[in-house]
Order: C-alpha cells, then sequence, then structure tokens
C-alpha cells in the first residue's frame, strides 16, 4: 500500500459519500454511518480526488490558524490512514 | 389480521421509503427473494435515493444485465453485495439449489467499473468452511471492497439442516485463524467482516442491534417485522403498511414493543452489565431452542437454558461425518432444501 504523500489525491472510495447538510452531514457507506468532527469533516470533504494532500493541509492550515499545522498534519494522516483501512478512502 | 395476498405495488413501495427517511432511517437493503425479479427495481432504487437512503442490494446476481446495471447505478444505488456457497462451482451449485456461481463470476468486473460500493459474502458451514482459504482467494480474485465471510446463522431452513451445517469446534477455531490472517494480509485492500456461528460464542449476538431499536423488515407483502425471524414466535400479531402508518407500527405496535427495552428481560440478562451490549440476545433464537421467547439467550454462557447448545454441540460432534459429496445420490437425503417462492 502506498503511503499518503504530498501528492496524494486521496478521495472517497466507492459507495462512500455524504448525506445530509451542514452540522447534521454524516459519511455513509455500506453497514455504516460516520459523524465527524468538525475538522475530520473539513479534511474529509476535501478529499475529492482533485486536491492534493498538500492543497488539503493548505486550506486546513488557513481555516484553523490557531491549530498547530504540524499537528494537523499529523493527525490527518492518521485519520486518513484509519479509513483506508476500513475501505472508505483511497489514495 | 389479513395481509395482501400480493406484493407490494410501486407506489407501496415508494411510499415506505419515504415513511421511513421521515422515521430516520439511513440505510435501505433491497433483498429477497431476488430483487431483480421486480421489473420496478431501477424505480425503486431511485425513489430510495430521492429520499435519501443509503440504497444497497442483496442479490444472486441472476437478472443483471449490463443495461440493467447502468440504469440502477444512475439511479443512485450505492452499494451492491453477492453472495458465494463456495468456491467449487458444482459444490456451490449444489448448496444453493442453483446454477448462479459461474454467474457471479463474470459479473465482478461489470460491477468494479462503478462508483458503486462491492462487497462480496461468503457463507460458510460445515460441508465448505475447509476449503475457506480457497473461497477467500476467489474474493480476492474478484477485487471487491468488502468481502464478508458469515457463519450460518441456525433459522429457518438452516436450522432444520443444522445437523448437515453446523461446523465442529475445530473447524470454527480454524476458520476463525484463517481470517485473522486474511485480515492482516488484505489490510487496506479489502476490509474483511466475519460472523461467527453464535453456538460456539460466550455471549450472544445482539441480534438486530436490539428488538425495534435500530431496524425494521419490511416484507415483499408490506409486512412489518422486527427482523427476518420474528413470525416464528407465536402470539405476535404483525402489521401491514397497507393499513397502518409505518411511524406508528415503529413506535406503537406492539409487536415492537414486546422486546424494546429492559422490562421484558429474565434474570440474568436484567442485573448483567451486558444487557446494553447484546439486549439479550435473540428472541427468535431463544423461543426456538427453549420454547420461551423471553429466556436469555440460550447461547449465552450465562443463560440458565445454556446446557441445550452443549448437548447439541455435542451431539452434532459425535455425528459429524465427512463432508457430504454433491455428486453422491445419498446426500440429498440428508438436505432439505427450501422450496421455490412461488
Amino acid at each position: 500500500m502506498p503511503h499518503l504523500e504530498d501528492l496524494s489525491r486521496p478521495r472517497l472510495a466507492a459507495g462512500c459519500r455524504w448525506a445530509g447538510e451542514g452540522e447534521s452531514r454524516t459519511l455513509v457507506f455500506p453497514e455504516g454511518v460516520l459523524r465527524l468532527q468538525p475538522t475530520a469533516q473539513a479534511i474529509l470533504e476535501r478529499c475529492d480526488g482533485e486536491r492534493t494532500f498538500e492543497q488539503i493541509m493548505a486550506e486546513l492550515a488557513a481555516a484553523y490558524s490557531a491549530s498547530d499545522p504540524v499537528k494537523i498534519r499529523q493527525d490527518a494522516i492518521a485519520f486518513l490512514e484509519r479509513l483506508r483501512q476500513k475501505r472508505l478512502v483511497d489514495f | 389480521m389479513a395481509s395482501p395476498a400480493t406484493e407490494l405495488r410501486t407506489q407501496e413501495w415508494e411510499s415506505v421509503f419515504q415513511q421511513s427517511a421521515k422515521l430516520g432511517v439511513l440505510h435501505v437493503h433491497l433483498s429477497g427473494g431476488e430483487p431483480l425479479a421486480r421489473e420496478d427495481l431501477t424505480q425503486l432504487v431511485s425513489c430510495a435515493h430521492d429520499c435519501g437512503l443509503y440504497t444497497n442490494l442483496i442479490t444472486s446476481g441472476i437478472g443483471l444485465t449490463q443495461r440493467r446495471w447502468d440504469e440502477l447505478v444512475a439511479a443512485g444505488l450505492d452499494h451492491i453485495q453477492l453472495s458465494f456457497q463456495d468456491s467449487h462451482e458444482a459444490s456451490a451449485n449444489w448448496i444453493a439449489g442453483t446454477r448462479a456461481h459461474a454467474l457471479k463470476l463474470q459479473l465482478a468486473p461489470m460491477l468494479r467499473q462503478s462508483r458503486v460500493a462491492f462487497t462480496v459474502n461468503i457463507v460458510v458451514h460445515r460441508q465448505n468452511v475447509d476449503h475457506l482459504e480457497e473461497m477467500i482467494a476467489l474474493a480476492e480474485s474478484l477485487q471487491p471492497q468488502r468481502l464478508e465471510i458469515a457463519h450460518v446463522q441456525y433459522y429457518g431452513w438452516a436450522r432444520k439442516n443444522v445437523e448437515a451445517l453446523l461446523p465442529v469446534r475445530k473447524q470454527v477455531l480454524e476458520s476463525m485463524e484463517t481470517i485473522s490472517a486474511a485480515q492482516k494480509r488484505l489490510a487496506g485492500k479489502i476490509r474483511i467482516d466475519a460472523v461467527v456461528p453464535d453456538y460456539y460464542a460466550r455471549f450472544p449476538k445482539a441480534c438486530m442491534g436490539g428488538w425495534g431499536r435500530r431496524q425494521l423488515l419490511v416484507d415483499p407483502r408490506g409486512t412489518v417485522l422486527p427482523c427476518h425471524a420474528a413470525t416464528v414466535i407465536p402470539g405476535l400479531q404483525f402489521e401491514n403498511v397497507c393499513e397502518q402508518p409505518l411511524e406508528w407500527i415503529w413506535r406503537q405496535s406492539d409487536s415492537f414493543q414486546k422486546f424494546r427495552g429492559e422490562d421484558w428481560m429474565p434474570d440474568p440478562c436484567r442485573s448483567c452489565d451486558r444487557r446494553t451490549e447484546d439486549f439479550g440476545g435473540c428472541r427468535c433464537q431463544a423461543f426456538m431452542i427453549t420454547g420461551d421467547a423471553t429466556a436469555t439467550d440460550p447461547v449465552c454462557s450465562l443463560a440458565p437454558a445454556h446446557s441445550l447448545i452443549e448437548e447439541e454441540l455435542a451431539r452434532v460432534d459425535l455425528i459429524a461425518r465427512p463432508a457430504l459429496d454433491p455428486r453422491s445420490p445419498q446426500s440429498d437425503q440428508s438436505w432439505i432444501y427450501r422450496p421455490q417462492p412461488k
């Protein structure tokens, strides 16, 4: 399995999509549903297969300027790797 | 209450989906029988999708042409699950009583080209569990995102065939090792979800996520059930969507209230810390094995009736013969097929 890199373009796996809007937005997929923390949702909403991971991180750093970008990046890598194990994200 | 003699019409199903979405339902599983036998399936998928439901199709694949598939994808289907009975064609067809195996193998490439989630489900029991590794390899070659390895649960026709299907303990333990090795090997590629036979578990399964708690089932005629097997329990009256609003059936009707929550629970469930995890196990299984639907699920090691399960396992262990040979004429004598639905 390739690691998540700056030039990776993560996207939701087939059959994994958003349902609902705003704060009640959830991620739905076979046999499950996830309600995400705001930061996690912000990351995942940008995983459209177009943006690179580097772009996603730059956008997050701008949106959450009070947070440490290194920490955001570490958390994002761990989060997306976990979702890949569940086959909810491809990269 | 008399159920209508025929299957729900398109508009009736559409109303079920609309009412379900309003109740807060998130997923709809279109299962069977064979959902592809409904000519209006695409319309039903389209309606469920428009209601905001995540739409799953559980199918044998029989009747699925490229054209029909394209229509289903365009209608908003989210997930398709194909079930396999074995890695060997003859044996798979023998168990299923159909000739669907080769067809399913041909369908996989078509399914993968879409953005629809693809799950392969393999059904495991004493007759095939010894080639579980081969079955996993077959599933892997189809490249699904998800693989469900489901030991048979002993209800309905499986219960009638329990002596031919229930694996012996050694087989169960070996299958768990095989599954765990495959999960490691395929991590990040195929997600493997496994269901072990609860006869061998220490604690019961949280059947349906708790009675009347998370799921409901609407049968082809519109009867609403708390689970597939609920009709085995005597004295329960089930309502029909043609006669009552779904919300009333779910919230108020006797059949859904009967085992909801904890008031019905006997000891040891009543005071057990696990009651909020497994909800006392399966009501139908409790009835089938003990004759009392309010008993603690006898598969639970704490259940007063657990000895019935232990006796059954011991008996199955004794009579476990070499696997039935699908080519042997005698094999049919110990095997009961479900009659084809009309």
